[in-house]
């Protein structure tokens, strides 16, 4: 009788432990939740995939217009713009879809979340992994641009898989957080649009940071976002310089926001789903 | 023997903090905060809840609405953590609460087989070998490869109600016993539950049916303002609530 399955409220759950541990014994579940996000988006055919291409690349084309050919700026050295705008494009939609997917569907997961026991954390989770396979997928017109620019991916491009390895984690810890917000206040929604924008903006997406004076300069590499960013365009493409400094803020938020977004998350749940 | 013992609740309160006027923006919440209008109440759920369930018992809860008795059904769920007492639950758990909760639209009927046996707890190896014989059952085979939005909503239910009972759990928890889709199935639905009810698990039932909780239940749950007002004996327990609904 020892694998019968023995639910005993007191014993507490360990924080970070405990919920990693509960994402690995249903990882199962995991990849069907997975495959569940990218059925729905790309309703499986290939003009599906293509189309949801299409607000990232169509987003790049206006930015590039409007920065390229309007402003007329220039990236030091003469570098290609459209690679450095594109991946810039590309990390963000990463971010921001992975966290507002990742919210959203625990906050909406009450249906299953008040009815049957599954840990929440796999919702977030599934939903950064859905996020960064688009991104993946995003990286092939991300190469032919590199191509067509006469840049080629580095020797250094399978480090690519630690950018998004972070990015990953980084989300699914500031997914949870952003739930709690979500099942709280209604009209959290609207104000995050607002941050995310304005995090876009401090984001060196389509302007280098050799441009920013030294305070404003200051404030954006304190962003953890810009880290990630000069990390993906050293180690892929799109022409930026990386310090050690900035791979050790990379992975210092992602393991930081991975821990905190699960441990306030175990503490605040057994309040929240009483709301759902 | 206690293995027989399938749920262990002991002293089981709920209680949460809620806010009086059940805020829920950030501009009401900035608002009454600065205008200190904002204030909370203790309110509890459950109040010092005791019962035990052995295997092959089914244990009916019956109440006005708002007694307690679905959030009693989510502590032995696992689903809310009581706030104080224990709750212990030996073996797999099936509820059959809102059936389908979990169900996409945009996936086919046996990819929502898929996910929600494996949301259920069962898993994804399991659910593979079974989705033909759930299929079968709920009458749906021929719909297996179509998005169950162009389903109705008779056989969505269908579809739930086959995936949800497809297993023998070591607890049954329900709430209302259904019955769901057209009339054959009705039948059909209803005759699998008492089956599963009689199956040898245990069961905790919460229903406003009282000949079935006379005629099915071995021990009955008077639950009031989440205090559990008399136990033991259904014929006894279902007087005493209507003597009370009566007066």
């Amino acid at each position: 009788m020892s694998d019968v399955k023995v639910y005993d409220s007191d014993v507490k759950l360990v924080p970070v432990i405990s919920q990693m541990r509960a994402i690995w014994e249903n990882r199962g579940l995991l990849s069907l939740l997975v495959r569940r996000d990218l059925t729905v988006r790309y309703k499986r055919s290939i003009i599906g995939i293509w189309w949801s291409l299409l607000n990232p690349l169509f987003t790049t084309a206006v930015m590039y217009y409007v920065f390229n050919t309007v402003f007329k700026s220039r990236l030091p050295g003469g570098a290609p713009f459209l690679p450095y705008l594109l991946s810039g494009v590309l990390l963000m939609a990463f971010f921001n879809q992975g966290l507002t997917m990742g919210a959203d569907s625990v906050a909406t997961g009450a249906g299953v979340l008040t009815k049957v026991y599954v840990r929440p954390e796999i919702f977030a989770a599934s939903s950064a992994i859905s996020s960064a396979i688009n991104f993946l997928i995003g990286m092939i017109p991300m190469t032919a641009v590199l191509l067509i620019a006469k840049e080629r991916p580095g020797f250094a491009s399978p480090l690519v898989l630690v950018v998004i390895l972070c990015m990953t984690l980084f989300v699914t810890g500031l997914a949870l957080l952003l739930s709690i917000a979500y099942i709280n206040f209604d009209d959290s929604r609207s104000l995050i649009t607002i941050f995310l924008m304005a995090l876009q903006y401090m984001t060196p997406v389509f302007y280098p940071i050799s441009v920013l004076g030294p305070h404003t300069k200051r404030v954006i590499m304190l962003n953890p976002l810009t880290s990630y960013l000069d990390v993906f365009r050293s180690v892929y493409g799109g022409g930026a310089v990386v310090t050690w400094h900035e791979w050790a803020m990379m992975i210092a938020s992602a393991i930081c926001a991975f821990v905190v977004g699960f441990w306030v998350f175990i503490r605040k749940w057994p309040g929240l789903v009483s709301k759902l | 023997m206690s293995e027989q013992k399938i749920v262990d609740v002991s002293n089981v309160s709920m209680s949460y903090r809620r806010t009086r006027h059940r805020v829920s923006s950030l501009k009401q919440t900035a608002i009454d905060t600065i205008n200190r209008r904002l204030s909370y109440e203790q309110f509890f759920a459950l109040r010092d809840v005791s019962f035990e369930i052995n295997r092959g018992e089914t244990v009916a809860v019956i109440g006005r609405n708002g007694a307690g008795k679905s959030t009693l059904l989510k502590v032995v769920a696992r689903v809310l953590p009581p706030t104080s007492g224990r709750v212990i639950v030996r073996g797999d758990v099936a509820p059959m609460i809102e059936l389908g909760a979990g169900f996409n639209p945009e996936l086919t009927g046996a990819e929502n087989i898929m996910l929600y046996g494996t949301l259920l707890g069962r898993t994804p190896q399991q659910m593979q070998n079974r989705i033909e014989a759930i299929a079968d059952w709920a009458g749906l085979s021929e719909h297996m490869d179509i998005p169950i939005r162009a389903y109705s909503s008779g056989m969505t239910a269908r579809l739930a109600f086959a995936t949800a009972t497809d297993t023998t759990p070591d607890l049954l928890l329900i709430d209302e016993i259904l019955s769901v889709g057209d009339e054959d199935f009705k039948d059909k639905s209803k005759a699998r539950t008492i089956e599963m009810m009689n199956s040898g698990c245990a069961v905790l039932l919460v229903t406003h049916d009282l000949t079935a909780v006379t005629s099915m239940s071995s021990r009955a749950i008077y639950l009031e303002n989440g205090s559990s007002k008399s136990t033991g004996k259904p014929e006894d327990v279902v007087a005493s609530y209507l003597d009370d609904v009566h007066h």
